[in-house]
């Protein structure tokens, strides 16, 4: 990860000169904005096994005369590849992740149900 | 057992397959049954009958209940779950309910329900609801399938009706969970380890279900469902 941002920064250093030539000319406001997604190399989390991650970074570009200013953001973090090779790590990442869908509870009253699964007063005796 | 059975058979009024299928559940209840003294499973409680001289449909569903306490990390456990000892029902039930609908299905039936206290299995396509927690005369959710397996656990029915068997303690967070899949044995056990789990551990397990679908109502009104659980 540390090596993939070092990298974002090598490229923003060589895309200045164009931008502080374009907006010579005029005393103008010029801004610019691009994103980039800068993916780490795989590393190795210990005992908890491999694990990526990978950085979208919006970067802003605001030009005035010959002054340019680069301000960088991480708007968003992935991790492609992540541990899983222990329960621990399972539960985790599945906390994280969006696996299951989500609705409010409603109560329904369709007159087409033919039956019904519920947890009965019996099964309660069954269990206890 | 205890339990209101219901079998509907649409094709063809073939009464004798129905009583089949009711002389089938008074002969699990005799064997399984932990309300009859003379039942293998109370004779095995008491220690008259070991585990390897039951008869061997008593051995394989013990052996299925073994392999689901630890599918299940313990929270199905037919050993802990009841403090007079062994009770298999958690399984037992929905075992029931598959060999009813085996017998249906030797007898040329394709269009049927059959409804043992909420553990539910359908050939044909019919409307099941989930049982809405709160209101009674509601369900939460149609499930609008073919040759389905569904099973719920939950705790509006009578209070805490499932233990954990790791603390002992009344799971929370959880109103209901339902399972299924297509094996409604295994869906049952499912539904009573994931309500036993409670929040927030019933999240991740839910999600990585093989070949079975959940749907958990919590307490707070939220219902979290596997992306391919039928709306």
């Amino acid at each position: 990860m540390r090596r993939a941002i070092t990298a974002a920064l090598g490229a923003a250093t060589l895309a200045l000169p164009t931008a502080s030539a374009a907006s010579a000319a005029a005393a103008t406001k010029k801004v610019i904005t691009t994103t980039k997604t800068v993916t780490g190399s795989q590393g190795f989390a210990g005992r908890w096994g491999y694990v990526e991650v990978a950085l979208v970074v919006r970067k802003t570009t605001t030009t005035v005369g010959s002054k340019a200013t680069v301000k960088r953001k991480i708007i968003k973090v992935d991790v492609p590849i992540y541990p899983n090779h222990t329960d621990r790590s399972v539960f985790i990442n599945e906390q994280a992740l969006p696996y299951l869908t989500q609705e409010v509870l409603q109560a329904q009253f369709n007159p087409n149900i033919q039956l019904v699964s519920g947890a009965t007063d019996t099964s309660n005796a069954f269990m206890q | 057992m205890g339990m209101p059975i219901v079998v509907a058979v649409r094709d063809g009024d073939d009464d004798a397959a129905v009583e089949d299928v009711f002389g089938w559940f008074g002969h699990v209840d005799a064997t399984f049954s932990t309300f009859r003294a003379d039942s293998e499973i109370s004779r095995i409680r008491r220690r008259e009958l070991a585990v390897d001289d039951a008869s061997e449909e008593v051995r394989s569903v013990l052996e299925l209940c073994e392999e689901l306490r630890a599918e299940t990390q313990g929270y199905f456990d037919a050993w802990r779950c009841s403090p007079d000892g062994l009770d298999p029902s958690g399984v037992v039930k929905g075992w029931a309910v598959d060999g009813a609908a085996a017998i249906l299905d030797r007898a040329g039936r394709r269009e049927y329900a059959v409804n043992a206290g909420g553990d539910i299995r359908t050939r044909g396509r019919w409307q099941i609801g989930i049982q809405h927690p709160i209101e009674r005369s509601a369900v939460a959710k149609v499930v609008d399938g073919s040759d389905l397996a569904i099973a719920t656990s939950g705790a509006y029915a009578r209070g805490e009706h499932v233990r954990d068997p790791h603390g002992a303690a009344t799971p929370t967070g959880i109103l209901s969970v339902t399972v299924l899949g297509g094996d409604l044995a295994r869906a049952d056990a499912y539904a009573t380890a994931a309500f036993a789990m409670g929040m927030p551990r019933v999240i991740g397990w839910t999600a990585r279900l093989h070949g079975y679908e959940a749907l958990t109502i919590l307490a707070d009104g939220r219902v979290l469902a596997t992306p391919g659980f039928p709306g």
